[in-house]
């Protein structure tokens, strides 16, 4: 008897604090952001009215928000599979690539890998004001200086409609590839080496070692990094608001979910239809997040 | 592949190493070329920052490449005197340090009971802080800032954990990297092998003290990743802080360096700007640098384990 | 990970049914009810104190920190002030990001008194006239001039201060600055060159054609990163055309005002300087670029405002001489004479309704139009303010100078328009219309229908208040 007792104090005192807290400054915002949804209210006065489901209605015909969940679906999918992609690639170069020394990775791999990571240490804000210098349109730019230097005519890697969202995700993989480069080298470095050295012996080349080892063991490496990587993709605020021309421009080519919430929240303020917009962006984000717990089966995985 | 003796494993290596030096000769250098590339590609625009926050305004306005005719180290001292990047960075030390020792210490607590002791209503609990991690921050600012305002309202506390407080700050960020924080540590807890802590309550340890003297040590590796989570999150958090704080004095490093590229569009110091951004990246690299063993190795232990 | 729990659908019903405990919870998340502000009443009224101002109650002040700075506020409005009420504090304050700081503020009912509510991120005048939250201006309008107790402050003002700054009906925000749009070129070039102002349209096209073989520099440039710059000289010489009631019809959101000829026919001749004229890269360059282009004589002209000079003091040479045009004929046949110019009150400064010493705001502005606190203004920021006669035997700079010119020149010529505060929506929308009408990427046809089609939704937008001039 005194030992459940002691074990609900335990229980009770571990999360009074923490949930106290939550409650206090997540929950409660949440749920008032939740019944502003339901409102008109402009974010001046005291006393929203309260106008039902308008605000959802109305975000049917929302045409540039749509815009804006075709580009996050885009990132959604484009985002992980670039970084993956490049990420697996020098993963697989600097912890088995290595033509000389047996199963191991280049020479100044420990180099490469330190390096790769840089980017990520960056807060997002400062990426995002460095790249708009890189992408700056004339001979100044550092990207098109030396093109212009060449005789080229210069890319308008921000003003171009067709061309900015690119641009965008550009930033994102740049940023994000090195954190995953580090996780899939751990990855790979938990695979026992004599997997490879048999298929070396079998007489596979980099690129089989690659399909036939290297990838189908860390498939579960690879999931986690897609879920990490959608999150950022449906998240994506920063970078988009501070570099891009007219904040998701030009001519709405780079807005995102998070930008047109902000947009009519503190351009418009339009908090009450924002809100539903936050509100519509929250499901999206359950889905997906619901959607990937399912398909990815992370209960499976054994270490 | 275990009934392979290590003499044909020795062997075989060497066979393999030999047939591969012949045959990849021109692809180790693709290889060696591509790292390279990327190589270059990270740490150019970052070098090229550096470059511009010694150049003049003409010069950053001239040829990208150009070198500066001489070095403009008076820009950092605009970046530090009048645009107060020091202290900034400062607040934004002291905050983080607090907020992370606090988000790992009250997130660990939560994500082990949630995972190690099934009550009524745990799974809920849990989801509740799970669920978190789909709310848009944005959505929340402004009733956050109701929260905060009327919190300074507390009796005795309430000046230390009001609006312009790092305090206050410091609980807020706690309380929005539970979501994260609880969810992995809460997976990491569960795959923690039970019999020691089940021994040492034979024994007759209390709970607390085999969650502080024996499950702690034991999770160390996801402790750390989180941790480095939590301090890159923390460190780079720019809207929070926009609302909460609205003192200069008070500010942190991100809102400092924001308020200098607006300032760009209006008073024009290029100049500070790239000094500024070149003082916010070098302590970080610096820093990632001197600790990039622990912080890779803890990065992957948790994030794989 | 062994089992990491799915989310199930029981899982989230049980969440659910702690909505009610976090009901309660969401109290917290509410606006404090503030005590209504403890406003001792007002002291009594005079004619040196017409607002009733308590001697030793704080105000608080709020300016938008842009192009102007804020020293201005510090160094020659408060010293003035307290000048007279050496008792109240002031609580002097500056941001760039008015909305963010202050926004939660109205909302929780402790406005500060006094906002400089510019720039990109100033707070939304027609929710805050919406809820209230504007203090009525009108007893300022009405008051003696801080100089002359028997001229009243309305007499001292730019007329289209009083108009501009009316929401509903009451007269609530005060443009503190006059801004003149035109053409902005060097003097010394154009003097150099042998380049002479164009009158029309022809003799601007002609012009560009010019200056482009000479090789020396580009024609034309404008912040491409900020369309706006742009639309202002297309709208303006639409007026030109067509008289002042096409900006008229576009505030008023009548049926057909953007598709109608004039906005249509100045479309086509801006979209030609797009397509042949413009600096290389200046879609992607914002103000201070194209500005500091200009300074370095790499481009001949740029459409601003009468704050440029102030704006590009630190770059710009010594003999550079700004000068500014107004908009050139059209055709000989417009509406709207040479010299028309536009001219709108700018750097608004509202008193908050709501907050605990609105009295000592309105002082604060009536000390802020006196006419030496309007003058040393002048002189410290470069620019024209909105008080006559304030620029008066100061040393004008060769922009300020070429600005004030022109608009004695334009008399009672001076157009306006306000949707661009009235609807932020089809503001963003006309910034990405125009932007690619510059680059190519809409013809003049589709864009005056684009825009057509965005004002046209928000007129039929019961959600979005409407206004009318």
């Amino acid at each position: 008897m005194f030992n459940t007792y002691r074990r609900g104090l335990f229980i009770t005192a571990f999360l009074a604090a923490p949930v106290t807290l939550y409650l206090v400054y997540v929950i409660s915002p949440y749920i008032q952001a939740f019944y502003i949804a339901t409102t008109d209210w402009r974010g001046v006065s005291a006393t929203p009215n309260f106008i039902g489901l308008d605000n959802f209605v109305r975000l049917f015909s929302d045409g540039i928000f749509w815009k804006a969940v075709t580009h996050n679906a885009a990132l959604l999918v484009l985002l992980p599979l670039f970084t993956i992609v490049i990420a697996l690639f020098f993963a697989f170069l600097l912890n088995v690539g290595s033509g000389g020394r047996g199963v191991a990775g280049v020479p100044g791999s420990k180099v490469y890998r330190v390096v790769f990571f840089f980017p990520q240490v960056l807060a997002v804000t400062v990426v995002a004001v460095l790249f708009q210098q890189v992408f700056r349109p004339d001979d100044s730019g550092m990207l098109n200086g030396p093109l212009m230097a060449l005789g080229l005519s210069p890319i308008s890697f921000l003003s171009d409609p067709g061309i900015a969202f690119w641009s965008v995700l550009g930033v994102m993989v740049w940023q994000a590839v090195g954190f995953y480069v580090v996780l899939f080298s751990a990855g790979l470095a938990s695979i026992p080496r004599d997997m490879f050295e048999a298929a070396a012996i079998d007489g596979a080349g980099r690129v089989s070692l690659f399909f036939r080892i290297t990838l189908p063991l860390l498939w579960d490496t690879v999931q986690v990094a897609w879920v990490y990587l959608g999150i950022l993709a449906l998240d994506v605020f920063a970078i988009v608001w501070v570099m891009t021309d007219q904040q998701g421009g030009p001519d709405y080519s780079t807005t995102v979910m998070a930008t047109e919430i902000y947009r009519n929240a503190f351009e418009y303020f339009r908090f009450g239809y924002a809100s539903a917009l936050g509100v519509v962006m929250f499901f999206f984000t359950i889905g997906f997040a619901i959607l990937s717990l399912r398909l990815s089966r992370r209960e499976r995985i054994e270490y | 592949m275990t009934t392979m003796t290590s003499w044909t494993i020795a062997n075989s290596r060497k066979l393999a190493r030999q047939e591969r030096r012949r045959r990849m000769g021109p692809l180790a250098l693709l290889t060696h070329l591509a790292l390279l590339l990327w190589t270059v590609l990270t740490v150019v625009p970052i070098l090229w920052t550096f470059l511009a926050s010694v150049k003049s305004e003409d010069e950053i306005f001239g040829a990208a490449w150009s070198l500066p005719a001489t070095l403009r180290w008076d820009n950092f001292a605009r970046a530090w005197d009048q645009v107060h990047i020091g202290q900034y960075f400062l607040n934004s030390v002291i905050v983080v340090a607090f907020s992370v020792t606090g988000t790992m210490l009250l997130g660990a607590m939560a994500a082990y009971v949630l995972a190690r002791y099934p009550f009524r209503g745990n799974r809920a609990v849990y989801l509740l802080f799970v669920s978190g991690l789909a709310f848009p921050v944005y959505l929340a600012l402004t009733p956050l800032f109701f929260v905060v305002q009327n919190m300074g309202n507390v009796p005795l506390i309430g000046p230390f954990i009001g609006l312009n407080t790092h305090a206050g700050l410091v609980l807020v960020y706690i309380a929005y990297s539970m979501p994260f924080t609880v969810f992995f540590l809460a997976a990491f807890f569960r795959t923690l092998p039970t019999a020691v802590g089940e021994a040492a309550m034979v024994d007759g340890a209390s709970h607390t003290r085999v969650f502080f003297q024996i499950m702690l040590p034991m999770a160390r590796p996801g402790l750390v990743s989180i941790t480095i989570f939590n301090v890159l999150g923390q460190w780079n958090q720019y809207q929070l802080p926009l609302v909460l704080l609205q003192e200069r004095d008070k500010w942190v490093l991100t809102q400092g360096i924001a308020d200098i590229s607006t300032a760009a569009g209006y008073d024009a110091d290029w100049a500070a700007l790239f000094a500024a951004l070149t003082l916010a990246i070098l302590p970080m690299l610096i820093v990632y640098t001197v600790f990039q063993r622990q912080i890779q190795s803890g990065l992957t232990m948790g994030a794989l384990k | 990970m062994s089992n990491t729990p799915h989310i199930t659908r029981r899982g989230l019903l049980r969440a659910a049914a702690l909505a009610p405990v976090a009901g309660a919870l969401a109290a917290c998340a509410t606006p404090a009810q503030q005590a209504p502000a403890a406003s001792a009443a007002p002291a009594a009224t005079s004619a040196s104190n017409p607002f009733g101002v308590v001697a030793n109650k704080p105000l608080e002040i709020w300016i938008f920190d842009g192009g102007f700075g804020n020293a201005y506020a510090t160094d020659i409005h408060q010293p003035l002030f307290k000048t007279k009420y050496p008792q109240v504090e002031i609580k002097h304050n500056s941001t760039k990001e008015i909305t963010k700081v202050l926004q939660p503020r109205f909302a929780g009912g402790n406005p500060p008194e006094v906002i400089d509510n510019s720039g990109a991120n100033a707070m939304d005048m027609g929710a805050l006239a919406q809820d209230g939250q504007l203090q009525d201006l009108t007893p300022l309008l009405d008051a003696p001039s801080w100089d002359d107790p028997n001229t009243k402050v309305r007499d001292i003002l730019d007329p289209a201060v009083a108009e501009f700054g009316t929401y509903d009906g009451k007269f609530s925000v005060l443009g503190y600055v006059n801004y003149i749009h035109g053409i902005w070129y060097s003097q010394k070039v154009f003097r150099d060159n042998g380049w002479a102002v164009p009158k029309t349209w022809d003799e601007f096209l002609a012009l560009c054609e010019t200056i482009k073989k000479s090789g020396k520099m580009a024609p034309f440039t404008y912040a491409g990163k900020h369309p706006q710059y742009l639309y202002e000289p297309l709208l303006t010489m639409a007026a030109k055309i067509g008289g002042n009631e096409v900006l008229v019809n576009i505030d008023n959101l009548e049926d057909g005002a953007w598709s109608a000829e004039p906005v249509k026919q100045a479309a086509e001749a801006w979209a030609e300087v797009g397509a042949k004229y413009l600096m290389q890269g200046t879609t992607g360059l914002d103000h201070v670029q194209t500005q500091t282009a200009q300074n370095k004589y790499q481009v001949a002209m740029l459409p601003s405002g009468s704050w440029l000079e102030n704006e590009q003091k630190d770059t710009t040479p010594d003999d550079f001489e700004y000068g500014m045009f107004a908009i050139p004929d059209f055709t000989a046949s417009d509406k709207m004479p040479y010299g028309t110019l536009h001219t709108q009150p700018g750097e608004s400064f509202i008193v908050s309704a709501k907050s605990a010493n609105p009295q000592a705001g309105m002082e604060y502005l009536r000390a802020m139009l006196s006419k030496k606190a309007a003058g040393d203004f002048s002189e410290l920021v470069r620019t024209v303010s909105v008080v006559k006669g304030a620029g008066e035997g100061r040393d004008l700079t060769p922009g300020a100078k070429s600005a004030t010119e022109a608009l004695t020149a334009a008399g009672a010529n001076t157009v306006y328009y306000r949707w661009r505060t009235w609807y932020a929506q089809l503001h963003d929308e006309a910034v990405a219309a125009t932007g690619q009408l510059m680059s190519g990427g809409v013809t003049p046809a589709k864009y005056v229908e684009r825009l057509q089609k965005k004002a046209d939704e928000i007129k039929n937008d019961s959600a979005i208040k409407k206004y009318t001039r």
